[in-house]
């Protein structure tokens, strides 16, 4: 162990100039740029659900892409707000509403149309191409989520894995719903709500560990 | 959703003025927010590259860490420890700093973050470890378990003491004196072989009143 004074000499000659991040809202934006960009290319190459212009009509629907794309958004600007060390930890309810909203609108199609889905409502050909859709939107953003928010690791890394993790699982769920026909309401909510779920536990669990080992490998501070 | 930073700038001066038992006088708010205005400009030519300004922030924040770290831990060293690890984290993320903000909460921030983790850790550390308690002692009194080395030594010199005379005068010369032979016969008058036999059976008469612990040997 050195001493303190040591270790100020040490760390004052090691003051290499650094850029000050942005404000968190920006960086949220860019991250969502990010984002849009990956959702813009699977959005090119599978290309929209084709009762999309049908379905805009539909109140719930329209009202379930909003509330979890909002979701989506505001968990991003909360994840990293959140991982600056003097931001209240107040900011993890900026989801809550949408988040409230977004699920209702899960339930209230499944109390609606639980009847709709027949003995062949679901095949595993849709399963496995949402599954898919659901990989090829998440992996990206998160990757890039838990890079521009490395810092936190030392700070509320817990926290901020949770806020990110919902942020990526509203913006998947809002893939979902854009790109895919499943609209059998049971599917929604698993597809929705369990795989947000899921996004969030693993994200909370291995958050810590990930970020830990990225901030290990990329210093945090860069000239 | 605002954050507030008016209500958490006047609780960090609060804590702060109690933290350093700074008296009342002192920890005016005017000097505390020249001090966090201090502060911010020295942070915030640290983060374009300014060593001098650095080292003179990080050594005037000092006092303030300590302060700041002594309500988790008690001990000298944990808070030291501590603070270093805070140094550490602060350089590591010290671009997160917006100078437009006050900096003491921010410091803050970092230093609470630290203490608790570390005393998280210790938390964990010591659930794996028992204390060792009275039960393994055979007696509960320190004093008890010498009980038997004291009579043993004791029972010793009572059989020195019933010694005939001159195998008496041999234990006390070579044993309990160590003198060597040649000093022994010098000062006893006696023979070195008169020294030798005296000894011999002098340890021989010694080991029978003693209960012949010691075997045949």
């Amino acid at each position: 162990m050195i001493s303190t004074s040591d270790l100020i000499k040490s760390l004052a000659a090691d003051a290499a100039p650094v850029r000050r991040l942005r404000p968190p809202a920006v960086r949220a934006a860019l991250w969502l740029m990010f984002a849009a960009f990956v959702f813009g290319l699977i959005a090119v190459s599978h290309g929209v659900r084709p009762d999309l212009a049908q379905k805009a009509g539909d109140a719930v629907y329209v009202v379930a892409v909003v509330a979890a794309l909002l979701t989506g958004v505001l968990a991003a600007v909360a994840a990293f707000t959140l991982g600056l060390p003097d931001r209240s930890r107040v900011w993890l309810l900026l989801p809550a509403p949408s988040l409230v909203v977004w699920i209702a609108t899960i339930g209230y199609g499944c109390l609606t149309a639980w009847v709709g889905l027949g003995p062949a409502g679901v095949r595993f050909a849709d399963l496995a191409e949402c599954f898919a859709t659901l990989v090829l939107t998440s992996v990206p953003i998160w990757a890039a989520l838990l890079f521009m928010l490395r810092h936190a690791a030392r700070l509320r890394p817990a926290l901020v894995a949770m806020t990110g993790s919902l942020a990526v699982a509203a913006l998947s769920a809002t893939a979902l719903l854009v790109f895919h026909t499943l609209d059998a309401t049971l599917m929604i909510l698993v597809w929705n709500l369990g795989a947000g779920v899921a996004v969030i536990a693993l994200g909370s669990v291995f958050g810590r560990r990930v970020f830990a080992s990225i901030a290990r490998r990329v210093p945090a501070a860069r000239p | 959703m605002p954050a507030r930073p008016q209500h958490r700038r006047l609780a960090v001066v609060a804590g702060n003025a109690a933290a350093t038992g700074a008296d009342a006088d002192n920890a005016s708010g005017a000097r505390i927010f020249a001090r966090d205005l201090d502060w911010s400009i020295l942070m915030a030519r640290a983060q374009s590259g300014d060593a001098d300004a650095y080292r003179r922030l990080l050594e005037e924040i000092l006092p303030y860490l300590r302060a700041v770290v002594a309500r988790w831990h008690r001990d000298r060293s944990d808070i030291e420890d501590t603070v270093q690890d805070v140094l550490l984290t602060l350089h590591t993320i010290r671009q997160t700093y917006d100078p437009n903000r006050p900096f003491t909460p921010w410091l803050a921030a970092i230093a609470s973050r630290r203490a608790v983790d570390r005393l998280r850790r210790q938390g964990r550390a010591r659930r794996g470890e028992a204390v060792l308690g009275g039960e393994y002692e055979t007696f509960g009194r320190v004093q008890t378990n010498f009980e038997e080395a004291e009579t043993r030594r004791e029972a010793l010199r009572r059989a020195v003491a019933r010694l005939p005379p001159g195998q008496r005068r041999a234990v006390t010369l070579l044993k309990l004196q160590e003198m060597s032979l040649k000093q022994a016969a010098a000062t006893s008058g006696m023979s070195i072989g008169a020294l030798k036999v005296a000894m011999h059976r002098a340890m021989r008469t010694l080991r029978k009143m003693l209960g012949g612990k010691g075997g045949e040997a």
